[in-house]
């Protein structure tokens, strides 16, 4: 039944993987010769390290907020007070870029906000294009923290209020009801759901690069710039980004595999 | 993005040679076995098959030929001939309305008379219409998505490098008699012979734009300007580099702090660069603390430059198209009291042009409006400032006289003064072989430094 699906996107990812792999180690080069070489993860091994860490500072601290957020509003909505997954739902369909446009209007240094409060004079924190990225940060939580709403309030009705009635017949207080019962049954979707925030905030282009600075840069922005470069040498190092962004990706995803599989729920 | 350009290369590959394959592949080096344990298991050795011929298929390929592409030598009446019926793509920077709307509404139209329907594909960077050229050159494709570019500079000079470009078929137009064959911005593009691969289409001057209300000693050099940064903090910046303008601002700023344009060499030589760039560097370095937000960042682009001018921020931003100035004055965009800042020690100057790639179906098409493009009455529409505002390339000595009567009588712009002025003491592009050693100097020595 899967295989259809499985072909498209053996062929597709496969492909563009290896075409990346190949073009990293400078076996595809658009003028020259062929030759393998690594120089183009080294060329730039500084540059690499720190944008690394940066993509995966960005990716961890926005997959925090957006489950704290999401379960929270997740949590609320099965006690009654709908209006945050109403506003989720809302959220999911707008696109990133949308949202980064609109986060961009309403935090910048000329932005919405800051003309509200009258604070345009230098006053106003460097929210977008600052030092603490906290316009991306924010753009993700919000947009993700939706999405994980919607997934963790769909386990919370469909398996949850069962269990929870039963544990308050057996006496359970509200505290061991949500750490005995609710935490446990929700897990692996919030696991399931964070993974997908965290691959997608580490390896997404346009907010950050709407609403980034010029240096240090995340992964994808370095791996697109060095892709456009006019400089025609500098693509295997693009390459090099770009597979070193999808193996961490790969290995996020493996790991939360393998924590899914031992999880008591899924078995 | 990037997967979607070697996906694209990929679906029409002629590549030949399987010889590599082996020694690079297997799949679990790819990671991939992992989404295929949740796969049925009957069926997993037949994506692993799969997967297999796609790295065939994907390893085979070598880096395309670089040799230079000829256009066939055929008498004009014949190419004429050929155009009608085909459609055009031009892909263009899509960010300026005036540009826009000039293409509509007087290119287009015009094209339909001679029988080629132009369409205009918007571009937010002329580098993605490079990356997509020599993506279709890589994968062999001779009926491209591309037809015809607004292209210069290094763009140019890269896609040539890798031989993206119809060469030698501009003689054959008949408007190229209007222009001046000696014109040294229409033989070479940033230090890269054009050679018959572009066609001329209008002509700019990089240009630094002020706002009179708040600035009231506007400087009248480029190192003044620098100066004036120095002592009003925190009401200048210029985008980071590689954004073409801030490029730009860079070079420009070399040949200030150089001593003058005949100080730096045009064709670039590590020599030059090592004896140069130190002290460019260290003034920018020493200049960044006094820029906006203390020079700890910098616009990522020009339009970020641009709404930090509009958005009152910043004092001066720039340009090299100043073509578009007087629609944003009269718009309210920028403030009332926008003017141009003329600097004696001169600005560069540079053409742009129409290229046809190598990849094109309908070079024909592509040469007609070219051509069409080139003409007096085109050329004329487009100078005027409500139309767009841009340089012509023409030499109006060759014009006819009432089109040089036209070209005189066309009105002024009341923030722009004419090409003459802006013009004066201008200095040539250096050649496209500095641009790539300025920027990531600059940003190791300038951005990343601070």
């Amino acid at each position: 039944m899967v295989l259809p699906a499985v072909v498209a996107v053996t062929l597709v990812v496969g492909a563009a993987l290896t075409t990346a792999i190949l073009q990293s180690i400078g076996l595809m080069p658009l003028v020259g010769q062929p030759a393998l070489s690594l120089d183009g993860y080294t060329a730039a091994s500084t540059d690499l390290l720190t944008s690394i860490r940066l993509s995966l500072t960005i990716a961890v601290v926005s997959t925090a907020l957006a489950v704290l957020v999401g379960v929270t509003v997740a949590l609320m909505a099965t006690s009654g007070r709908r209006l945050g997954l109403a506003v989720a739902t809302f959220t999911v369909p707008v696109p990133h870029l949308i949202g980064a446009a609109a986060i961009g209007l309403l935090l910048a240094d000329s932005g919405f906000l800051a003309r509200l409060f009258r604070l345009d004079e230098g006053r106003w924190p460097a929210l977008v294009g600052g030092r603490w990225w906290i316009a991306v940060i924010a753009e993700y939580t919000w947009k993700e923290s939706a999405f994980i709403a919607i997934v963790v309030a769909g386990t919370l009705a469909s398996r949850v209020a069962h269990f929870d009635e039963t544990a308050i017949l057996l006496g359970a207080g509200r505290i061991a009801r949500l750490r005995l019962v609710t935490l446990p049954l929700i897990a692996p979707s919030v696991l399931a759901a964070s993974t997908i925030t965290f691959t997608y905030s580490l390896g997404s282009y346009e907010v950050a690069q709407l609403l980034g600075r010029a240096y240090p840069e995340p992964l994808a922005v370095m791996s697109v710039r060095l892709f456009r470069s006019i400089d025609l040498a500098t693509r295997p190092e693009a390459a090099a980004v770009a597979v070193v962004t999808a193996a961490l990706s790969v290995a996020v995803v493996g790991v939360s595999m393998i924590a899914l599989r031992r999880s008591s729920v899924w078995r | 993005m990037i997967g979607n350009y070697m996906g694209k290369a990929l679906g029409v590959s002629e590549c030949s040679r399987i010889d590599l394959l082996v020694l690079v592949f297997r799949p679990s080096d790819l990671g991939v076995s992992v989404f295929f344990d949740s796969a049925r298991r009957s069926h997993r050795s037949a994506p692993l098959a799969l997967l297999a011929a796609a790295l065939l298929f994907a390893a085979a390929c070598s880096a395309p030929s670089t040799d230079r592409v000829e256009a066939d030598d055929q008498p004009w009446s014949q190419i004429e001939q050929q155009a009608r019926g085909q459609t055009v793509s031009l892909w263009m920077y899509g960010g300026d309305e005036q540009g826009n709307a000039y293409v509509d509404t007087v290119l287009t139209p015009a094209a339909k008379e001679a029988g080629v329907t132009l369409r205009r594909v918007p571009v937010a960077d002329t580098k993605d219409a490079i990356s997509r050229i020599l993506a279709e050159r890589q994968a062999g494709t001779k009926d491209g998505a591309v037809d015809l570019v607004w292209v210069n500079g290094d763009n140019y000079g890269t896609a040539k490098q890798a031989g993206g470009w119809l060469c030698g078929w501009t003689e054959s137009l008949p408007n190229m008699k209007y222009t001046d064959p000696g014109d040294p911005l229409l033989k070479n593009d940033f230090g890269v012979p054009v050679d018959g691969c572009e066609s001329p289409w209008h002509k700019a001057q990089f240009t630094l734009v002020y706002n009179a209300a708040t600035v009231s000693d506007p400087p009248t050099t480029f190192a003044g300007v620098l100066d004036w940064a120095q002592r009003n903090p925190g009401r200048f910046t210029y985008p980071a580099p590689p954004d073409f303008t801030g490029s730009v601002f860079v070079r420009e700023a070399l040949v200030a702090q150089s001593g003058g344009s005949s100080s730096v060499p045009l064709t670039y030589s590590r020599d030059a660069y090592d004896r140069l760039t130190p002290a460019l560097f260290d003034r920018l370095t020493q200049l960044a603390p006094s820029l906006w937000r203390n020079g700890s960042t910098y616009p990522q682009s020009s339009s970020a430059l641009n709404e930090l001018y509009a958005g009152g921020q910043v004092d001066m931003t720039m340009t090299y198209g100043p073509a578009t100035l007087t629609e944003l004055v009269a718009q309210g965009t920028y403030p009332p009291q926008t003017k141009v800042l003329t600097l004696t020690d001169g600005t560069v100057g540079n053409a742009s042009f129409l290229a046809i790639p190598s990849t094109s179906g309908h070079t024909a098409g592509a040469r007609v409006v070219a051509n069409l493009a080139l003409s007096p009455q085109q050329q004329l529409a487009k100078a005027n400032p409500d139309v767009w505002g841009q340089f012509t390339v023409l030499d109006t000595v060759k014009l006819s006289d009432a089109d040089r009567a036209a070209f005189a009588s066309l009105p002024q712009s009341p923030v722009v003064p004419s090409y003459d002025v802006l013009s004066r003491n201008a200095h040539s592009e250096l050649a496209s072989a500095w641009v790539s050693p300025l920027d990531e100097g600059w940003r190791r020595a300038v951005l990343a430094g601070n």
